[in-house]
């Protein structure tokens, strides 16, 4: 319900931002964060993803926690390089998940903005904007770690090592629930879906999981659950695997497993709102549901290990402005922002270059979730992910708890093998992707 | 194997419900009026967000909600008539442009009001009816069932029986001759538009509870919505029934027995195949292209 | 005489064009070049009465047959470009068996719903078309140079020049096969389809040969702007962008070959560049679509027709011997 209880005053408050911009307050909308003065000096961040359209669910959350990043980093002073203290400003670009769209923001981001820093959401739209990158040497960012290549030095993938950190989940639930032996999937037929199909059939192997049927595929248009339902749990499978579908799709496949009868484990890589998912449901049924992605208000985030400043204040911020617009890419983003920060201190410089070499330093880098190594040469050619601890959040009594955090890398010194032996089959190996 | 059927049945039952719902309104707005209503997907996700409003917001009983989507949307589809397709009536093209803005409006509406995200939704009912372990229908589904049952049937008597009804087929059928006959097209424009939108929105009210419910949710129907009037023929209501029916069942067994992908070629292909042995549906007449 | 020198003006203004722009202006511009090839091309199919709805599906076949060709034949470039157009138009030949059976508004979907299986199938057939990602690092165009100028691709006004010739000289050919026997033809076809049929045309043939050379050019544009951005997927071409190029054409007008080319410029400057400077990031689907919807009450007939208007009192002030010309 937490949620729930800022709803009237979202939906007010939504129109009259609404309204706001309609009126022409463009600064509102037009550079994030910007409350430093004229006097100030200035770095530019630019900001590339779909803020409309279908997949802006995936863009503008992050926007949003940006501005609350930026906002806090100025007031403690800013970015503190060798000349002197920087306030930080986003430029946003709405690519509208357009490949075509991504190559004009870029370009206008690069040469007309003059940014030190491109963050993306990746996937279709960063073939758009790599030929920029690549001539230009400007430094990328991705969410979808299935971007990177060789080809690009510049590009990575600092936060999000999607879908790899699937494994911790499946080897957690192995170790904890060793009576479960059968498993079925089903996914959405796209660029999220396929790579995370195949990290899961890997983890399930090494876990020593058999797998019912092969993966159901649905299309990314599909509304009503209950058929992929029925197929899934037809064959009384121990554990439903409900890869990486959005949030769209995890609600209505859980509420549609509760009511045709299924009682067994769920595993999925997201589970947003999950507080919504057990009203739909109940708390029994949700109950040990193992997903990735903890809540930041969790204790457990309050650890040494973590590299998020202050994750608790963040997330309240967030709720508070945003209210039922949490979600991954809310804090994936800013985290990004942090290791930029730290990077571009150390080297003293904002310079693309300078911050890359200072950030890959050592070939370990400050993750979100703790120390993480550079890595993933073995699967996208180059290594450009920053690979670590990642969390297994279980649901405990109708809250997701993170009951620990597991190394990727010792699962793929021992299994990875089997991952790269189902990445091929999926077409999914960096030289594959052509 | 029996119980996989029963269940993979019921769901083609539901499945084909909310898409009648939805195509009828269709092909009532297409047949009065003569426009592709582009937003018809849209007047969908305005009855789901009216439930949002009415229903989780303002805690109001669930019954008064879908009645108030049902009012909201059949005024935007009266809206869409007086502000769009009044005037633009005799150019088709113009008015399916003007449904396309009209759908770009709606969705940033939306964004604008509530945010990108799936809203949620609390539960109507969470009793299930058990045929068996494995064959269950939830009350909440059947509800949906009911609904389509009978708002359509009672469209139907309205259609054959009454006076509104007989001007309004009169009017889909020869809107001049109808005129000469003394039936006002305004009039009759007005009641096609309010009963056609007003049937999206009581099916995105409706099914609010069970799917996600974001912006671009309309995006997903419409598709569907059309290949099932393509099917039926264009301007036939039986026709798109029908066709609701035969594309449920289609598309729910192939998704439970194949896959969901494989379900979409397999339900396209059928609608070309269909379109190539009868070029104008299964109950289309010619002169209606 | 009057006639070349407003050409040669025009030329000169169309080569100066880009430098008067910002970079990222000069994208956009690159991305409108092949839009206006494919707003015209589907002009010429309007020309027989039937809107397609799969128009934007058969600009990327024509991308995605010049991508494997080049990528996976290591076909020369510029070969590859216009392979892609005749596939376009070959696949064209062969949907019209189908889609040809019907007319006017089950034309539209059927056009649409065969648009949509091609589409799943790029996506369903990760070899060779990649699945949903779609095919990445698509060969650019060769870098040449012509003595005074060097191309290099990258650069969007480079490729604003190439792509702006190829696009000519295809609007050329659009207009010359619009005047001709051929073209007229079309306009019986759409206009007075029975005594065309009774005065002997085919009509089923010569819908098809619209649709194959409309598709044909199509191809082209999609293979230009293939080999531009290095990268295709399915999602490229849906019907979101179909619903803009029908946008453009209707709301630019379809009477007059300009018509469609200027409602794709006025909208695309609108949409990318007005809207976008003026900080509506978010809000801009919602003013595009309040401007479409005003545009249509109030231009029914097209931006062409306010051009129209224009001229034509021009004209009837200056002299009766422009009319010659017109």
């Amino acid at each position: 319900m937490k949620f729930r209880r800022y709803a009237l005053g979202q939906t007010r408050r939504g129109f009259l931002r609404g309204s706001a911009g309609l009126l022409g307050s463009s600064a509102l909308l037009g550079a994030v964060g910007s409350r430093a003065s004229a006097a100030d000096k200035v770095i530019k961040i630019g900001f590339l993803a779909p803020l409309t359209g279908p997949v802006s669910a995936w863009g503008k959350p992050g926007l949003d926690g940006c501005e609350i990043w930026a906002e806090r980093v100025n007031a403690a002073g800013g970015v503190k390089l060798a000349d002197g203290d920087y306030m930080v400003e986003f430029v946003p670009y709405d690519n509208e998940y357009d490949p075509a769209k991504a190559r004009t923001g870029a370009t206008k981001l690069v040469r007309e903005d003059g940014v030190s820093f491109i963050m993306m959401l990746g996937g279709d739209t960063w073939p758009g904007a790599q030929p920029v990158a690549d001539k230009t040497g400007m430094l990328f960012s991705t969410l979808l770690p299935s971007d990177l290549a060789p080809d690009t030095q510049t590009l990575l993938a600092p936060a999000e090592v999607h879908p790899i950190y699937n494994v911790t989940g499946v080897e957690w639930l192995a170790e904890n629930r060793p009576e479960l032996k059968t498993a079925v999937m089903c996914a959405q037929d796209d660029a999220l879906g396929l790579p995370s199909v195949a990290t899961y059939l890997a983890a399930f192997e090494a876990a020593g999981i058999e797998m019912l049927e092969e993966p159901l595929l649905f299309d990314p248009a599909t509304t009503d659950f209950a058929p992929v339902v029925t197929k899934l749990i037809a064959g009384n499978p121990d554990i439903v695997c409900l890869d990486t579908c959005y949030s769209d799709y995890v609600h209505p496949i859980a509420e549609q497993l509760f009511q045709q009868g299924y009682e067994g484990q769920i595993i999925s890589c997201t589970a947003d709102f999950y507080d919504q998912m057990i009203e739909k449901t109940s708390k029994e049924f949700m109950e040990g549901f193992v997903f990735q992605f903890p809540d930041f208000d969790d204790p457990a985030l309050n650890g040494d290990n973590i590299n998020f400043d202050d994750p608790n204040g963040f997330f309240a911020e967030f709720n508070n402005r945003f209210p039922g617009q949490w979600g991954a890419v809310s804090w994936e983003y800013a985290s990004i922002m942090d290791l930029w920060k730290d990077a571009a201190e150390k080297a003293g410089s904002a310079d693309p270059d300078a911050v890359l070499a200072a950030m890959k330093e050592g070939g370990k880098g400050l993750h979100a979730f703790g120390e993480a190594n550079w890595w993933g040469t073995d699967l996208f050619g180059i290594d450009n992910a920053l690979v670590g601890d990642w969390p297994v959040v279980v649901i405990r009594d109708g809250k997701a708890t993170i009951a620990e955090f597991r190394s990727i890398p010792e699962w793929y010194d021992k299994h990875g093998e089997l991952l790269k032996k189902h990445m091929s089959a999926y077409g999914q190996m960096w030289d594959q992707r052509s | 194997m029996a119980d996989l059927l029963m269940q993979t049945g019921l769901n083609a039952i539901y499945a084909a419900s909310y898409i009648s719902l939805i195509a009828v309104g269709l092909v009532l707005i297409f047949g009065v009026m003569g426009v592709i209503n582009f937003a018809h997907g849209e007047l969908y996700m305005a009855g789901a967000y009216a439930v949002v409003l009415f229903y989780s917001d303002f805690q109001m009983p669930f019954l008064v909600a879908i009645a108030a989507g049902l009012l909201f949307v059949g005024c935007l589809g009266l809206a869409m008539e007086r502000a769009l397709f009044r005037p633009l009536r005799g150019n088709p093209l113009g008015g399916l442009v003007a449904s396309i803005g009209f759908l770009l409006i709606l969705q940033s509406l939306a964004v604008m009001g509530f945010g990108v995200r799936m809203e949620h939704i609390p539960p109507v009912t969470q009793y299930v009816i058990e045929f068996s372990d494995r064959v269950r229908l939830p009350l909440s589904r059947l509800y949906v069932i009911l609904a389509a049952v009978v708002l359509l049937s009672a469209l139907w008597i309205f259609l054959k029986k009454t006076r509104f009804g007989w001007a309004l087929r009169a009017a889909a059928q020869d809107p001049e001759a109808a005129a000469l006959q003394g039936i006002s097209i305004t009039q009759t424009a007005r009641i096609a538009m309010f009963i056609g939108a007003g049937l999206a929105g009581i099916a995105g009210a409706l099914t609010a509870p069970l799917v996600s419910v974001q912006p671009h949710m309309g995006h997903s129907v419409i598709v569907t919505a059309f290949i099932v009037i393509i099917v039926g023929g264009v301007g036939s209501l039986e026709g798109a029934i029908v066709a609701s029916i035969a594309y449920a069942i289609v598309h729910t067994f192939v998704t439970t027995f194949y896959d969901g992908v494989i379900a979409d070629i397999v339900g396209l292909s059928l609608m070309l195949l269909v379109l190539i042995v009868k070029p104008t549906g299964l109950f289309g007449s010619a002169d209606r292209a | 005489m009057r006639n070349l020198i407003v050409l040669a003006a025009g030329l000169a203004a169309l080569i100066g064009l880009p430098h008067a722009l910002s970079f990222s202006q000069q994208e956009i511009l690159v991305f409108l070049t092949i839009n206006i090839l494919l707003v015209s091309s589907y002009r010429l199919l309007t020309l027989t009465g039937e809107w397609s709805l799969g128009h934007v599906v058969i600009m990327g076949v024509g991308a995605y047959a010049s991508a494997l060709y080049t990528k996976e034949l290591g076909i020369y470039v510029p070969v590859g470009i216009l392979l892609g157009g005749i596939t376009a138009a070959l696949l064209a030949v062969l949907l019209s068996f189908p889609l040809f059976r019907m007319k006017g508004f089950y034309f539209l979907i059927g056009s649409f719903a065969a648009g949509e299986i091609i589409r799943l199938l790029w996506k369903r057939f990760r070899d060779p078309f990649g699945g949903p990602k779609g095919i990445k690092g698509i060969d650019p165009m060769p870098d040449f140079s012509i003595g005074f100028y060097d191309f290099d691709f990258f650069e969007p006004v480079s490729y604003y020049y190439l792509s702006g010739v190829v696009v000519l000289v295809c609007l050329w050919i659009l207009w010359r096969i619009e005047r001709s026997p051929v073209g007229l033809t079309f306009h019986a076809v759409h206009w007075q389809d029975k005594l065309a049929e009774a005065s002997g045309v085919n009509l089923r043939a010569y819908r098809t040969l619209a649709f194959a050379i409309a598709s044909g050019f199509a191809g082209i544009g999609g293979a230009l702007q293939a080999h531009y951005l290095g990268t295709i997927n399915p999602n490229s071409f849906d019907v979101d962008l179909m619903v803009f190029v029908l946008t453009w054409a209707i709301v630019g007008g379809t009477a007059t070959f300009y018509g469609p080319i200027l409602g794709c410029v006025v909208l695309t400057v609108l949409n990318e560049i007005i809207l976008r400077e003026m900080g509506f990031e978010q809000m801009r689907p919602l003013i595009y679509g309040a401007i479409m919807i005003l545009s249509i009450l109030f231009m029914p007939k097209g931006l062409e027709s306010v051009v129209q208007r224009f001229t034509t009192k021009r004209t009837a002030e200056s002299a009766p011997r422009q009319e010659a010309n017109t």
